[in-house]
């Protein structure tokens, strides 16, 4: 019943290096992005620019490390949803915290 | 076995129960981190001010080592996996070996920014800022010295003659690896770099 779809070990691995030189990127990514370049004209705009950048290579970096190290690109699809359900109701939760409340 | 059989019904995932379990056990840790994530929303949508404050004390130099230390981690560990699956026991205890040096680097590191911050006379009574910091942290903490513990007894087996032979359990125990290392990239962000006010 089990079905590896992986590729060949040694493409697996330089996917894997490929990932981790990426990841190492994006982390220098977030801290260029945490500093002050959003005009301060923008405002209230700005501000929430600022914080969904950061969020979004946040996020952009938690889709390779679960995509590829932990296998869910290859591995049976029905895992997925053990990612996807919680993550949705995060997504509703920081929704309705932050939109919705007071 | 029953490929001709329709499978409608058929109970086997395909996937091994050891991971099925824990899959199972990392959603509902998403769950639990949520509810800090949700309440560091609430609490800092009404304490602005305090909150970039006191975000702007955290030395975020350290925090950048500890997530190059952890995404190396992470590495290494999908590099002993793949060498157990290939059989190469030699190469497994290198990058086991290594990830647990990569787990200590950070426990390390992590040991220093608390006790500087204890020096300094900063607890998590301080304020609601730095219950969540010690709070969020430890728990990650934790998870990793969790993870770490069965990584050494694993390692240590693996100098039996022929070596360690359950390459599903190290990959069972690789994904709550990984896990570990995704809460920090998004603790890393949220607590030392989006937040803080610029001075």
């Amino acid at each position: 019943m089990e079905h590896h779809d992986h590729p060949a070990p040694e493409l697996m691995i330089k996917q894997y290096l490929k990932i981790a030189y990426t990841l190492f990127g994006l982390t220098l990514l977030t801290v260029v992005a945490s500093w002050n370049w959003v005009p301060q004209s923008w405002g209230e705009i700005g501000t929430s620019v600022h914080i969904g950048v950061g969020l979004l290579i946040a996020f952009v970096k938690a889709a390779m490390v679960v995509y590829i190290f932990m296998h869910i690109k290859f591995d049976n699809k029905f895992l997925r949803a053990f990612i996807f359900v919680p993550l949705f109701l995060l997504a509703v939760l920081s929704f309705a915290l932050n939109v919705l409340g007071p | 076995m029953s490929a001709g059989l329709s499978l409608a019904h058929e109970p086997n995932s395909g996937v091994p129960h050891g991971k099925l379990a824990m899959w199972i056990f990392l959603a509902s840790e998403i769950m639990f981190f949520s509810g800090f994530f949700g309440a560091f929303i609430v609490l800092r949508n009404s304490n602005i001010e305090m909150f970039s404050h006191s975000a702007g004390e955290l030395n975020s130099y350290y925090a950048l080592l500890n997530t190059a230390v952890l995404i190396g981690s992470s590495l290494t560990m999908a590099l002993s996996i793949l060498n157990l699956q290939r059989g190469n026991n030699k190469n497994f205890q290198l990058f086991l070996g290594l990830t647990i040096v990569c787990g200590f680097i950070f426990l390390i590191v992590k040991t220093i920014e608390y006790s500087t911050k204890f020096s300094h006379g900063i607890y998590p009574s301080t304020n609601v800022f730095f219950a969540f910091y010690f709070t969020m942290t430890g728990f990650h903490a934790l998870h990793v010295i969790l993870g770490m513990i069965p990584m050494v007894f694993m390692l240590i087996k693996s100098y039996n003659r022929g070596g360690y032979n359950k390459p599903v359990k190290v990959e069972t125990l690789g994904l709550s690896w990984h896990f570990v290392d995704l809460v920090w990239i998004f603790l890393f962000p949220i607590l030392y770099l989006i937040f803080p006010a610029h001075h």
